[in-house]
């Protein structure tokens, strides 16, 4: 069993929207769905300011808000740590987005269920592509995605080189750590 | 990011009818275990309980759009007891039946054959239901103006006071001469906006202190944001202080043929309608002010 996480580079991300774009061609989302939100601050002091661009997503936490309030277990905790939506069982409540510290769940306009990133499991399984199109879509290398149980991983190796963390401390157990 | 609120008008409705309906079935069996011949009221309890809540669920089944698309879908609410929308299922459903059931048996002609331990269980029911409507959005740690301690107990308040409002209400076009002779219940009720207004201040000032700035964010919403005309005019002045300093003047203030008299019943009357829209206002404030940690959030 793998522990699925990711590094996300902010230093490297030019806020190209690449990443959402092959998204959402890989998933089949619909124009308005953005699984990856893009969120910009402005830092430093004049005159040394520049744009931080923070991509945001499913953290994919290992204690998931969302899966806790679910009332019909659409959302859960599934194989290798990958927080899942099971379309089928979803009533579009909405109690997920609510609960979601993060706002990163997606409501489907014409379903009227609830998604996000789920690290590409569905087409993976479907048609055998990679996991995770944003990670090839990078054009500069802003994303590593892997197993966080495998110390030999090139994931692991990054988060301890670059100290990376998750994005809003130990808010959840999130599994996408971050270099600011 | 500009945030949206993730639920909006039909949910902030569904809130508020839940909580009058609990509301009004726990007045109406207070009324039967202690005054059982103001018959009239105790039936107008009976009814508008199931009578709010159905239209409640049929507006959070509308909402629920993929639900309401695959009804099937709406089965499976009952498999994660670790979810308080799941308790708050289990709870409207057991209540409806009650108080469809003792509805019926009333509009019967046999109100006072219910046995009391059914009037208990719906009332104790009734009351589970209230305060699940403050827990749905207390339970939820993105929005710290929902995250606390103090919402399902304003909530519970509230629907109480509405509750009670809607009885009395009817009373006063249906059957005036128990409105009259209720005083301990119009008494008890006349306290309840009061302790909300403590409840709303007690609120706004820890929601103002939370550690996460959205907290004070969401109350300059409710104070001097988007949602300050409705706040101030609307819930505080219209939903809880005229009908405070009405009901103040009526039952303390005025004799008691004053306080009979159609002028005194039409400012009971008026003073029930303003708690009802001060109620239905306060789920939707609290609703759209509330601002996740997120989006005011010191780390982006």
């Amino acid at each position: 069993m793998a522990r699925y996480g990711m590094l996300i580079d902010t230093t490297k991300c030019i806020g190209c929207y690449a990443c959402r774009t092959a998204c959402q061609r890989q998933n089949d989302l619909l124009p308005e769905q953005d699984f990856i939100r893009f969120e910009r601050k402005e830092v430093g002091a004049y005159p040394n300011v520049h744009v931080e661009n923070v991509p945001l997503q499913c953290m994919h936490c290992e204690d998931a808000p969302c899966a806790q309030v679910c009332p019909t277990g659409a959302a859960h905790m599934g194989a290798d740590g990958i927080v899942e939506v099971d379309e089928g069982r979803c009533i579009g409540c909405l109690y997920c987005m609510a609960a979601c510290p993060y706002q990163v769940r997606v409501r489907n306009p014409q379903t009227g269920t609830v998604d996000k990133c789920r690290f590409c499991t569905v087409s993976a399984e479907q048609s055998g592509t990679k996991m995770c199109t944003c990670v090839e879509a990078c054009l500069t290398g802003a994303r590593i995605f892997g197993d966080l149980d495998d110390p030999d991983s090139e994931l692991v190796r990054e988060i301890a080189r670059t100290n990376a963390h998750p994005i809003a401390g130990d808010l959840t157990q999130s599994k996408i750590f971050y270099v600011r | 990011m500009t945030f949206e609120p993730v639920w909006g008008v039909i949910i902030g409705l569904y809130l508020f009818l839940a909580g009058l309906g609990g509301g009004a079935y726990a007045a109406s069996a207070y009324l039967r275990l202690k005054m059982p011949d103001c018959v009239h009221m105790i039936r107008y309890g009976r009814v508008i309980a199931p009578v709010c809540v159905i239209v409640g669920l049929v507006l959070l089944m509308v909402d629920a759009t993929a639900g309401f698309h695959n009804p099937l879908r709406f089965a499976l609410l009952l498999t994660n007891f670790g979810s308080v929308m799941t308790w708050g299922v289990v709870f409207l459903a057991l209540f409806v039946v009650i108080a469809l059931v003792v509805a019926v048996m009333d509009l019967l002609g046999r109100g006072l054959k219910v046995p009391v331990w059914l009037d208990v269980a719906g009332a104790v029911l009734g009351i589970c239901v209230c305060v699940y409507t403050g827990c749905l959005l207390g339970v939820a740690k993105t929005f710290p103006l929902w995250n606390n301690a103090l919402l399902p107990v304003l909530f519970l308040v509230s629907a109480v006071s509405t509750g009670m409002s809607a009885v009395l209400l009817a009373a006063i076009v249906g059957a005036p001469r128990e409105f009259d002779r209720v005083t301990g219940f119009k008494k008890f009720h006349f306290f309840l906006p009061v302790a909300e207004l403590f409840l709303v201040a007690s609120l706004l000032f820890v929601t103002a202190s939370n550690a996460e700035s959205a907290g004070a964010a969401s109350v300059a919403n409710l104070m001097s944001g988007n949602c300050a005309v409705a706040f101030w005019l609307v819930f505080i002045l219209i939903g809880l202080i005229v009908p405070t300093v009405i009901e103040w003047r009526v039952l303390f203030f005025s004799s008691v043929k004053e306080e009979e008299s159609p002028g005194g019943h039409l400012a009971s009357g008026v003073s029930d309608v303003c708690i009802l829209i001060g109620g239905c206002a306060l789920r939707l404030l609290v609703l759209a002010a509330a601002m996740p940690i997120t989006i005011v959030q010191p780390w982006i």
